[in-house]
């Protein structure tokens, strides 16, 4: 069985850490290439094409997973209400259409996601002993958990670094370090000192940047290419980028704290509640919320990526319209058609407004 | 006595029958919005955000034309019938779509219709909504009962007499094609191909034609519910089977061409499409995808129907 899974944010990283540690050959696990032009090509081409872009994107990857050998896929799937129910449906008939006979093996994200998961890697693992599955698979996630940590710092000292770059160089670094590290205590370790690398990057000493909470679609918003690095964007241009969606916040939840009854999204649901007061599928609903959430903690702007055709990204599009806590938002379409240039001109005209606002207000205050 | 509006669009088509009587038996007066035209198209299109899908718009303007006309409107968010298929997104946020959209509008009624959550939420759901007029729980008893009775006529009749919602609701006559020497299937959602306007009266035109037309109503909803379980195992949305089962279902029991009218930025369209289309190949059945948007113009669609129909007919006649 030679297992293959599409691209998406880090998660390849605990993969890779897991299947070491739990000494699966060669070429058993198949990493992902990260997603490229090519990537997004293979993808477009052989999807519908009003198909939504985590759709195109985890497609492309899969087929790259199969041209590297996979015969065993690993596909997310939800009885949610989402598109996401039909991933596997379709990308499999395709893969079988274009001669690759591959297997799927969906993974059920919306239900007992901790027991779907853990079945999962059993499978896969030839019946390895849980108690070698369970802290290899704590060693993995360990991983992911570092990694967040240290982009939370590295979003901060991005929008007031003097030397544009530095930061996502550093964190460039972190990640391979995290990815080679094959001990937990070295995992932390590396984090420590690359916290410490970014917090010791020169920075403007006057610099009061504007602030931006990131919204919208999990796949977009955590995988880079598909925003087109909108956060590295954004640094550039000095703004201060805050995002409550990460790959380890899913998991902390979803894998235990759900379980245990806490749900990470009451808040936010709450504050939601007055325009919309139940799940409408995908994170629609969640995005309503957080812009709610951001204007009440006093951020500049907010910025909402939604793919092409994303529905519920669609329903919380026009429903953000009015809400009645104002603060702007930038509305970002994500798909193949999207040019950076057209995008860094939205951004741009986007800082300019937010600022405008921001110095008006303070000197609203003053007078 | 109160008036409540019904916009006439998007479940209007597979619920009307329901409703109407639901209402009328808790003492209501019902209005439905007239036929979509120009300016219901135009009102509706403005109040959206660009991505959004032409039916929704097209609801925003119904609700817009029955403004001033209702006391109440009804919106339900109809999430879930069960069996683990759910709607569309933008049908489940709905009314809030529309309360966030059009501020104009008198009160919403909008049950959320969620058979997942349970028995308990959906009669208190729908109790919410009688409050308005009874305080008498077996006469809301008795307008459920006899709302869903008038519904399950509705799809009955529509599949014995192979009629469409149009005649169904309206008693519209049917062009008579007796003569017709070929049929084609017509797939899509209720609300896009009986919407007149919107559909630039696609059935009327190919009546016309001298075409045979059947649609996914003349089908029973078991057979419907069969079809889509061979082609695409359990369905994951509501209405696959009115797309993919109708698709998968004509083309098993033999039609000559199938057209399919998506939505322009549809989600769930492009994919059922591609099922529906990979299965067309296989069979060889010639089909016509066809994406309606507030711009397409009517000539092209005349131009691209003509060519089709004169491919079927060649077919045919090779065939034969
Ligand atoms: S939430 Fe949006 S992007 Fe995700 S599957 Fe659904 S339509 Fe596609
Ligand atoms: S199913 Fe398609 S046409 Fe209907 S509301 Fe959803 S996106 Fe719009």
């Amino acid at each position: 069985m030679r297992v293959g899974f599409p691209h998406f944010g880090n998660v390849y990283i605990p993969v890779k850490a897991m299947t070491r540690r739990l000494g699966a050959a060669d070429g058993e696990v198949i990493i992902p290439p990260p997603i490229t032009q090519r990537t997004l090509d293979l993808g477009v081409k052989y999807s519908p094409q009003e198909a939504c872009l985590p759709y195109k994107l985890t497609l492309g990857s899969l087929i790259e997973a199969c041209e590297l050998g996979a015969d065993t896929l690993i596909q997310a799937r939800g009885t949610g209400i989402c598109r996401l129910g039909y991933y596997a449906k379709g990308q499999e008939q395709m893969l079988q259409d274009l001669g690759y006979n591959a297997h799927f093996l969906t993974l059920d994200v919306s239900h007992n996601k901790f027991i779907s998961i853990m079945r999962l890697i059993r499978d896969m693992s030839n019946n390895i002993p849980w108690r070698e599955i369970i802290p290899a698979f704590f060693f993995g996630i360990g991983k992911l958990f570092a990694l967040d940590k240290i982009e939370k710092v590295v979003q901060k000292v991005r929008a007031v670094e003097v030397e544009k770059g530095t930061a996502s160089r550093i964190y460039r670094e972190a990640i391979n370090a995290v990815d080679e590290a094959t001990e937990s205590k070295e995992v932390k370790e590396i984090t420590k000192e690359y916290i410490h690398k970014v917090i010791q990057v020169p920075k403007d000493p006057v610099a009061d940047p504007l602030k931006v909470g990131i919204v919208g679609e999990i796949y977009v918003v955590i995988e880079p290419f598909a925003n087109m690095d909108i956060e590295v964007e954004l640094g550039k241009l000095g703004i201060e980028v805050e995002r409550t969606m990460t790959l380890s916040r899913w998991i902390k939840y979803s894998l235990f704290l759900n379980y245990l009854g806490v749900d990470e999204w009451r808040e936010v649901h709450k504050l939601a509640g007055p325009y919309i007061d139940h799940d409408i599928g995908g994170d629609g609903w969640e995005s309503v919320g957080e812009k709610v959430l951001y204007a009440h903690e006093g951020f500049d702007g907010v910025i909402h990526l939604a793919p092409f055709t994303c529905m519920p990204e669609i329903v919380a599009e026009n429903i953000m319209t009015s809400t009645k806590e104002d603060i702007p938002v930038l509305a970002v379409t994500c798909d193949e058609q999207q040019s950076k240039q057209g995008m860094l001109t939205h951004l741009e005209a986007f800082v300019d407004l937010i600022g405008f606002r921001r110095r008006k207000r303070e000197h609203g205050r003053r007078v | 006595m109160v008036t409540v509006g019904i916009p006439r669009a998007l479940l209007y088509y597979q619920y009307y029958p329901m409703w109407k009587v639901f209402l009328e038996k808790l003492g209501a007066e019902v209005v439905v919005s007239p036929p979509t035209n120009k300016s219901i198209l135009n009102s509706g299109v403005t109040r959206g955000v660009q991505d959004t899908c032409l039916p929704v718009k097209v609801f925003f303007g119904h609700i817009i034309a029955l403004v001033g006309k209702c006391d109440l409107m009804f919106v339900p968010a109809v999430t879930s019938l069960g069996k683990k298929s759910y709607n569309c997104s933008k049908l489940i946020g709905l009314p809030n779509m529309a309360r966030a959209l059009i501020p104009e509008s008198p009160p919403l009624l909008a049950p959320e219709i969620n058979c997942e959550k349970g028995r308990y939420n959906l009669y208190r759901n729908i109790y919410a909504v009688g409050r308005y007029f009874t305080s008498n729980p077996f006469k809301l008893k008795k307008a459920v009962e006899e709302g869903w009775a008038s519904n399950l006529d509705y799809w009955n009749k529509m599949s014995d007499e192979k009629i469409t919602p149009l005649q169904a609701i309206d008693g519209k006559l049917s062009t008579d094609v007796n003569a017709s020497s070929f049929t084609v299937a017509l797939i899509g959602h209720p609300y896009i191909i009986y919407d007149e306007y919107v559909s630039h009266r696609l059935i009327s035109r190919l009546q016309k034609m001298e075409v045979k037309v059947v649609t996914p109503e003349m089908v029973s909803q078991e057979e419907l519910d069969a079809a889509t379980r061979r082609l695409v195992g359990v369905p994951h949305w509501l209405f696959e089977p009115e797309i993919i089962g109708a698709g998968g279902y004509y083309l098993e029991t033999g039609v000559d061409g199938i057209i399919i009218v998506a939505a322009f930025g549809c989600g769930p369209d492009s994919m059922m499409l591609s099922i529906v289309e990979h299965r067309a190949r296989e069979s060889e059945i010639p089909l016509l995808p066809l994406s309606l948007d507030e711009h397409s113009s009517e000539g092209g669609l005349v131009t691209r129907l003509e060519a089709f129909l004169d491919m079927v007919k060649r077919r045919k006649r090779v065939c034969v």
